[in-house]
């Protein structure tokens, strides 16, 4: 049995790579301002959470707000209002910046000194499969006890290493670790 | 002059005169007095033990059993009269057995095996006359009549001393079954007493009470604030060994999330708010009732056990639990019984759970025939059952009834923290996050309402005037509620909440 599927929906099945469903529910536990950047509540949210220090500052500007001072002041007195370019810089620069600051206790949560975190992973979905195609893949957990690579991988948006880090872990669902690399979703609590 | 013919005939079917049955304790005396068991009297007559034991405690039966009832008494009691008139009076007053209420005893919580002798037989273990056997084997039925009986034999002027008989260990099976059994609960491969199971309530009181040195508020408050993680854990502790995981992440449709943090989903729970519109002139005596712990019994109900799974079609799957897109059926009784809905304003198709589908179901059928049975639009569901939360909810139960009984308040407000709490954060709260089933949340709250409603149904059935139906537990009565409910704090039980009169006395209105 292949471990890696080569041509995933072929026969009509559903689903999201398991990292990407890791990262998802990752970034719900991080929990985002709700309010989208293009509502004005929502981008001076943003704003104010890039701008609340000058260390803050510093990471927004690492991760992408390449803007003058001058222009951030402006934004946030409301003389003029970034363009659609630069929401996207604000809005990515903000999620960024927020894994940053929130993956050190995100870890400590999930690592629960040692004890590690329960997973369930919610198997793809065949409904649209023909049904002789159709094959039983069980609803599974895990005991994940080290999370430091997978949510340095999140942190930083190392997609493959993410990736990597997330096989690494559920090889140990066994021979048939294959049949979860793509999940309806995976669950667990922080 | 036909009418008149036809009531003739029908009196003339009827018995001449109904002989008056002798009062309710005197049946059962009639009944012991022969040394018969309930079970072979009922045999005898065709009735269930249980039906004997409702017309010895009161009921009156009725039809053609009546008759045979009536003339087992008699016969019993001529038969009972003429043993006493016959039998020397030496055996009769063994202290044991001298009086009535003792053998009643005996018969009525030691089950259905117990009979007495005619004639006294050698006891299985000492080996001196016995009066009863159990299971067909004559023996003594207490240790220490045992005792008294082998010290000295055929002298019962001395009845037994309490206190020895408490001493002394437990030599016959019978003491053994009344002393207690041990209950056992298996254990993996191997059963283990019931008391070596780790009681998780009691330890965490215990060590509150400890901790705070007998404080009682200060342990309430710390328990009451830990109540969520350690319900989690007591949900983990009973499942173990159990058929089904719970499933506590699974995918979610989005009727079931919420659109922002303080918004509600697209569920309707059918939570009742109901008044009589209308009530019969007079005054009338409002008795408003409280169901308790309406959220702990509301623990038995169909959970959908995995994930949730979409399908069309006006079909309902009794294996299956979830929510339901359902058109519901005009509901023509608001002027006695509340809708099973609830206080719904807006028309047309909603999101119910599956109490409420259930409900609605029962009561479209033929038994009830109180609406057209709903439509069903599209589900989601998943495979169900009811004995998910079973043994949480009894080990909960079991230490809430035990607080009651005991007077331990501490102990009492957190079992009641741990379900509350329990229940209302199992969706998306933040203050648990282990779980995150917000179709369980409302299947349990609809279970509750749904339970609120089949009692106000059942107080409508047994004649009273329901008034009221509110929330989780509420429910305003008239009339003499008593007969229909139980009172008391035990969850099958109803506590009053309150006590006041409506409308105006007839007199005062003439008189003004």
């Amino acid at each position: 049995m292949p471990e890696r599927n080569i041509e995933f929906g072929k026969y009509g099945a559903r689903g999201i790579k398991g990292h990407e469903a890791v990262a998802r529910q990752l970034d719900a536990l991080a929990g985002y301002i709700a309010t989208p950047v293009t509502a004005r509540r929502g981008l001076l949210a943003r704003l104010h959470y890039l701008t609340r220090t000058d260390h803050a500052q510093q990471r927004a500007r690492e991760a992408g707000l390449a803007v003058t001072d001058r222009t951030l002041k402006a934004w946030l007195d409301g003389k003029r209002s970034p363009s659609k370019a630069n929401l996207e810089r604000i809005e990515q620069a903000y999620r960024t910046v927020r894994r940053e600051n929130v993956a050190r206790y995100l870890l400590a949560r999930l690592n629960r000194e040692g004890r590690g975190t329960r997973v369930e992973i919610h198997p793809l979905n065949q409904s649209q499969v023909d049904r002789p195609r159709q094959r039983v893949v069980e609803f599974r957990t895990l005991n994940v006890r080290r999370w430091d690579q997978i949510v340095q991988a999140w942190s930083t948006g190392d997609d493959q290493g993410l990736d990597d880090a997330w096989v690494d872990q559920i090889i140990d669902l066994g021979s048939q670790w294959g049949q979860y690399e793509y999940v309806t979703t995976v669950g667990f609590a922080a | 002059m036909s009418d008149f013919q036809a009531i003739d005939a029908l009196l003339a079917a009827t018995p001449a005169d109904r002989t008056p049955l002798p009062p309710a304790e005197q049946r059962r005396q009639l009944r012991e007095g022969l040394g018969l068991s309930r079970a072979q009297v009922a045999r005898a007559l065709g009735v269930s033990p249980s039906t004997l034991g409702g017309w010895e405690s009161g009921r009156d039966p009725s039809g053609d059993v009546r008759e045979q009832y009536v003339y087992f008494l008699q016969q019993a009691g001529e038969k009972v009269r003429s043993r006493t008139a016959t039998e020397p009076p030496a055996p009769a007053t063994h202290p044991a057995h001298a009086a009535p209420m003792e053998s009643g005893e005996l018969g009525g919580d030691d089950g259905e095996d117990l009979v007495q002798l005619v004639t006294p037989a050698p006891c299985l273990l000492c080996g001196q006359p016995a009066q009863f056997a159990l299971a067909g084997v004559p023996q003594h039925l207490d240790t220490a009549e045992c005792n008294t009986a082998s010290s000295t034999p055929q002298t019962p002027a001395t009845p037994p001393q309490p206190e020895a008989a408490k001493q002394k260990p437990p030599a016959t099976r019978r003491t053994a079954a009344r002393t207690g059994d041990v209950p056992i609960v298996p254990k993996g491969r191997r059963a283990q007493a019931a008391s070596d199971t780790p009681d998780l309530i009691g330890q965490a009181v215990a060590a509150a009470l400890a901790q705070y040195s007998g404080d009682v508020e200060a342990a309430t408050a710390a328990l009451v604030k830990r109540a969520i993680p350690d319900a989690m854990a007591l949900l983990d502790a009973t499942r173990k060994g159990g058929r089904y995981d719970v499933v506590a992440h699974p995918w979610v449709p989005d009727i079931l999330r919420k659109p922002t943090a303080h918004g509600a989903d697209q569920i309707w729970e059918a939570r009742p708010k109901w008044t009589r519109p209308h009530l019969p002139a007079g005054q009338h005596e409002v008795t408003a009732l409280d169901i308790n712990g309406a959220y702990l019994s509301a623990l038995k109900t169909h959970l959908p056990i995995g994930q949730l799974e979409h399908s069309t079609g006006n079909h309902h799957d009794r294996r299956r639990a979830g929510v339901h897109l359902i058109t519901p059926p005009v509901w023509e009784h608001d002027a006695v019984l509340p809708n099973p809905l609830g206080s719904r304003d807006e028309p047309g198709p909603l999101w119910v759970t599956e109490p409420t589908l259930r409900l609605l179901l029962r009561l479209s059928g033929p038994k009830y025939g109180l609406c057209d049975p709903p439509e069903i639009h599209e589900s989601f569901t998943s495979g169900a059952t009811e004995n998910l939360l079973e043994k949480f909810r009894i080990a909960l139960k079991d230490a809430r009834d035990a607080a009651i009984a005991a007077g331990d308040e501490v102990t009492l407000e957190y079992v009641k923290a741990m379900y509350s709490k329990f229940v209302s954060t199992m969706g998306e709260s933040n203050y648990n996050r282990e779980l995150y089933r917000p179709d369980w949340m409302h299947i349990i709250r609809s279970q509750a309402f749904a339970n609120l409603w089949w009692k106000a149904h059942r107080a409508f059935d047994e004649g009273l005037m329901v008034v009221r139906v509110m929330g989780t537990d509420e429910l305003h009565v008239i009339g003499d509620w008593r007969a229909v409910f139980p009172e008391g704090r035990g969850v099958a039980e109803v506590k009053i909440k309150d006590v006041y009169s409506v409308g105006t006395d007839p007199d005062h209105t003439n008189n003004p």
